[in-house]
């Protein structure tokens, strides 16, 4: 038998697919099937959520509560039963089958305030001594309380949990380097700060909502993110700065949205000032440096 | 920073990786069309064997290795399953770049034709394939006859 050569054919074994194609393709689906399962799981957790007992989330703050508040928690300060009373004279009726609000105190110059699972509500003291007036320091608390309201603490652990239950049972969590497991993180990621923006806009319309039950008018309670709003183009901050990689709404849009919604729902956002207590920023109300 | 890293990995391994696959594949394409007059041919075990006067083993072997790109997009891959066309490509390299070795060797050797070649493969390195390097070996063989 004569041999003839021919030429060797080509991709037979390749499949002739661009390998950016096929890229794309694959994150697109990837992508898509961890929001899909993200949103799905959201669902999970807020159904759960709603159906727990003030008993329940009372423990479930009680775990988390020492994680959360590092040692600089204040214990005795007269100031905790100013804000106790503050906080309670916002809470409205409907709160009642609800977890008691507690206030703890944190030594921490940051200026910012947070709320746990089981009504625990956090402030640091550097928002003490950033207040001005009371309207703006009730307006803190009743977002607080809004969170509260909507049980969002427990709904983003219930997500979270949830969601990482099902990547450390896919052997994405455990390893770091992985470069997929970064991929699902950094999705789930974007996707939880939507969730949170969304959250943190409803808090702020609650709050607004209660602020003007408790003082008949809405001034003064926004002049805390109009001097930060100040600060941060001080700061250089840049304008435009992307929303979508932030935690919370940009604070000019969180004053813009509270400002439309008082014209639409006819609240007046203008007011007398109440006073701050003399010596808030200072423990017990003593005469201190600040 | 992370995020920053990892992508600065993924261009550099897609566009690295890309140029020297083709370079690769453009070499072995001239290669191959310059050995193509050695045929090479196999034969069952109850088939006559070609008469020779001389007979020899002759071998070659490649290691080819995986980018970033490529480990990232099989990683993507393994989630939702199906074809790994990336790793087509690095094969299709390993096995040939492996035959045209031995092809070289035979031809220097003076052989007219390479009776029953055979391909081995062999996995280098970390079976978790984490953080390990993902590499292959291709091993052909066959005889060389004059």
């Amino acid at each position: 038998m004569k041999y003839t050569p021919k030429e060797i054919p080509e991709e037979i074994n390749v499949t002739p697919v661009h390998p950016l194609v096929n890229f794309a393709h694959l994150l697109a689906t990837v992508a898509i099937a961890t929001v899909a399962i993200y949103a799905g799981l959201g669902f999970v957790a807020v159904g759960l959520v709603s159906h727990l007992s003030p008993e329940t989330e009372q423990k479930i703050g009680q775990v988390l509560l020492p994680a959360a508040a590092p040692p600089p928690l204040i214990l005795e300060d007269d100031r905790t039963q100013y804000l106790e009373q503050l906080l309670i004279s916002l809470q409205p009726s409907t709160l009642q089958f609800r977890p008691p609000l507690t206030i703890h105190l944190v030594d921490e110059p940051a200026v910012n305030a947070a709320i746990l699972p089981g009504g625990h509500v956090l402030i640091m003291t550097g928002l003490l001594e950033a207040v001005e007036s009371e309207n703006e320091l009730a307006f803190v608390l009743a977002h607080e309380l809004g969170h509260f309201e909507a049980r969002d603490p427990l709904r983003a652990m219930g997500r979270s949990l949830v969601f990482l239950a099902l990547a450390s049972a896919l052997g994405l969590g455990s390893s770091s380097s992985n470069g997929s497991s970064a991929l699902i993180t950094l999705t789930g990621n974007l996707n939880e700060l939507h969730y949170s923006r969304k959250q943190e806009s409803a808090a702020d319309q609650y709050a607004l909502s209660l602020i003007v039950q408790k003082y008949q008018h809405g001034g003064h309670s926004l002049d805390f993110f109009k001097r930060l709003q100040e600060q941060e183009t001080a700061l250089g901050f840049p304008v435009h700065q992307p929303e979508l990689l932030s935690t919370h709404p940009l604070t000019q849009n969180r004053i813009d949205n509270l400002t439309q919604l008082a014209r639409q729902q006819g609240w007046s956002l203008e007011g007398e000032a109440t006073p701050l207590p003399e010596g808030l920023a200072c423990p017990n109300f003593e005469e201190c440096d600040f | 920073m992370e995020l920053l890293v990892f992508l600065t990995l993924l261009t550099l391994g897609y566009f690295v990786g890309l140029h020297l696959e083709r370079r690769h594949f453009e070499d072995i394409k001239r290669r191959e069309h310059k050995t193509l007059f050695v045929p090479i041919a196999n034969f069952g075990a109850k088939q006559p064997l070609p008469t020779a006067q001389t007979a020899q083993l002759f071998m070659g072997s490649v290691v080819v290795s995986t980018d970033y790109f490529k480990s990232f997009t099989a990683s993507l891959r393994n989630l939702v399953g199906g074809r790994i066309v990336v790793y087509e490509s690095l094969l299709d390299r390993g096995r040939r770049e492996a035959l045209l070795r031995m092809k070289e060797q035979a031809i220097a050797a003076g052989a007219t034709q390479i009776v029953n070649v055979r391909l081995e493969t062999s996995n280098i390195g970390s079976q978790t394939a984490n953080n390990g390097m993902v590499a292959i070996e291709v091993i052909a063989y066959g005889t060389g006859i004059r």
